[in-house]
């Protein structure tokens, strides 16, 4: 149970972690809606995504096989939404057919269509969390944030629920890891039975885990009041995120990206090489 | 039954590059049945990790050893774990925070029914009976209350006795006495001593109280970072005051004061216990 580290952030110092968690939070964004631009079949769109990916990787000093790993977690979608598709997608010409399995070119098309587009999708997506530690990426959102309290959205403490959260995260995982271990130790079963003895099987970690969590709550809430906390007012920030030139130059970059597969989609690959 | 324990290692996360770094580290050890071991040792030094072996709660890794209780073979693969651990009971630290049901008896019958399907409804009643009066706890009081409106004593006292309702034969307890009033201490240790005379044959206690050690265990082990380095009576591992201090650990009070005495050219002998140190003392007035 322990090893289920949350947010995976490889920590090492490189040119993408030292990005501001702000744009690369936009980046990433801006990045999944490139993906998304894509128009369909335009295949050398992905392939520049995929170009854009694994230079980000390599510029970020992140293991590629790290960077994979994330697409494990979704692989069961993956497969789905492309099965769905190969298989019931009744466009363009008959390839093959036997018994009642037909699959069309453009249902092959499609499959492959989306499998390229959520992947690409998930792997940036990694990368912003293999980069960015769950502090910088909840003060990011904060600061991002900031514009909603004209309309009176209580953004501060928004992002102290989050940072608290994320926080203690590990703390209910260990929790979570003693409790199971004590109700093992009472003959408690989690792994036979159909899915409702095994959801019934979950209700002696459940409640205690909702106690634990209430007071340690409870807890949390005395100790910052004891403290004298007081929610945002004048309250200054240890670290103070500033943008630099790498956030220009990666800025730039994914400019340039979703450019260029605006250009393929209007004209085609090969009139943008030639 | 008794405990034996071969040249067990164990890693935590086996991918991690410090192979240096053993929770565990070659652990040889036989707790007679009849016995009341304590182990010692500071916090990481790996007392929880080897106790948790004991029930199967952490599993033998590949080529590190080997643990026998009683006739179970835990090295085997085939050890069946359910059996093993309705023999050898555990007792978590805060053991109140593993309660769960609507009430007291729901709760501490969890055990019973998952290792004993088939026991009929009579049967289980009895047996939640005994196990909350063996506890201290009056059973037709206490029975549909919910756990959660208990005070944290009773509240603990019900958690322990949803592990012993079982009849282990072995019963683990990991840091049993942490955040108890001397008052409860004591009737805890009472517990303990109430059911070691009963069907517990074989207590084994983790803690850091070194009076509850001396003053209660007929032998003990002392663990340093994976290693178990001294095993004994209280008095043969509390010998080497010095060994002691540079393990970070404290002596028990009896100690102490032996020690002290020493240094002032008395010279006192005796188990430790303070009834041992008592008639030590005065049996040497007398004379």
């Amino acid at each position: 149970m322990k090893d289920v580290s949350f947010g995976q952030y490889y920590p090492t110092k490189s040119f993408v972690h030292n990005l501001d968690a702000r744009i690369k939070i936009l980046l990433t964004i801006a990045y999944i809606v490139a993906v998304f631009l894509v128009g369909q079949f335009q295949f050398m769109g992905f392939l520049l995504c995929l170009i854009f990916v694994i230079l980000a990787t390599a510029f970020a000093k992140v293991p590629f096989f790290r960077v994979l790993k994330s697409i494990k977690g979704i692989l069961f979608v993956i497969v789905l939404s492309a099965i769905l598709q190969l298989f019931f997608n009744q466009d363009g010409a008959l390839i093959f057919e036997w018994s009642f399995i037909k699959i069309y070119d453009k249902g092959l098309l499609m499959a492959g269509f989306i499998i390229a587009r959520i992947t690409l999708v998930v792997l940036g997506a990694s990368l912003l969390t293999l980069t960015t530690s769950p502090v910088e990426i909840a003060d990011g959102i904060e600061s991002l944030l900031y514009p909603l309290k004209w309309i009176k959205f209580p953004v501060h403490e928004f992002a102290l629920i989050m940072s608290i959260a994320l926080r203690f995260i590990p703390t209910l995982l260990e929790e979570t890891d003693r409790i199971i271990k004590a109700q093992k130790a009472r003959g408690a079963d989690f792994e036979s039975g159909n899915i409702f003895k095994k959801a019934k099987a979950l209700i002696p970690i459940l409640i205690p885990l909702l106690i634990c969590s209430f007071r340690r709550a409870d807890e949390l809430a005395d100790a910052m009041d004891a403290r004298c906390y007081s929610g945002s007012k004048n309250r200054t920030k240890y670290k103070k995120m500033r943008l630099s030139w790498r956030d220009l130059v990666g800025s730039l970059v994914v400019a340039l990206l979703i450019f260029g597969i605006v250009q393929f989609n209007v004209t085609g690959f090969l009139a943008v090489v030639l | 039954m008794q405990i034996e324990v071969k040249n067990l290692s164990f890693t935590y996360s086996k991918d991690s590059k410090n192979l240096s770094n053993k929770a565990l580290d070659d652990i040889n050890l036989t707790i007679n049945e009849g016995d009341f071991f304590g182990i010692i040792g500071q916090t990481g030094s790996g007392k929880t990790t080897f106790v948790q072996h004991l029930n199967g709660l952490i599993r033998l890794q590949k080529n590190s050893g080997e643990i026998k209780i009683g006739d179970f073979d835990l090295s085997d693969k085939k050890c069946d774990f359910k059996a093993l651990r309705s023999k050898v009971g555990m007792v978590f630290q805060y053991p109140e925070h593993q309660l769960f049901a609507e009430t007291v008896f729901e709760d501490v019958a969890f055990g019973l029914k998952n290792f004993q399907p088939n026991l009929c409804d009579i049967e289980i009643a009895q047996r939640v009976e005994d196990a909350l009066f063996m506890v201290g706890l009056d059973f037709n009081k206490i029975k549909d209350k919910s756990p959660f409106e208990l005070s944290g004593g009773q509240k603990r006292r019900v958690a322990i006795a949803g592990v012993i309702v079982t009849r282990p034969e072995v019963l683990v307890l990991d840091e049993p006495a942490a955040g108890l009033d001397p008052i409860g201490k004591r009737d805890f240790i009472e517990l303990l001593h109430r059911l070691h005379r009963t069907f517990v044959k074989t207590i084994i206690i983790v803690s850091h109280d070194m009076n509850l050690v001396s003053e209660n265990c007929n032998r003990a082990g002392i663990f340093s970072k994976g290693k178990l380095i001294e095993v004994g009576t209280p008095k043969e591992i509390f010998a080497n005051v010095e060994k002691i201090k540079a393990l970070g650990l404290d002596l028990p009070t009896t100690a102490k004061l032996m020690h002290e005495l020493k240094s002032k050219g008395v010279n006192i002998d005796c188990d430790l216990t303070v009834q041992g140190f008592i008639h030590a003392i005065t049996g040497r007035g007398a004379k």
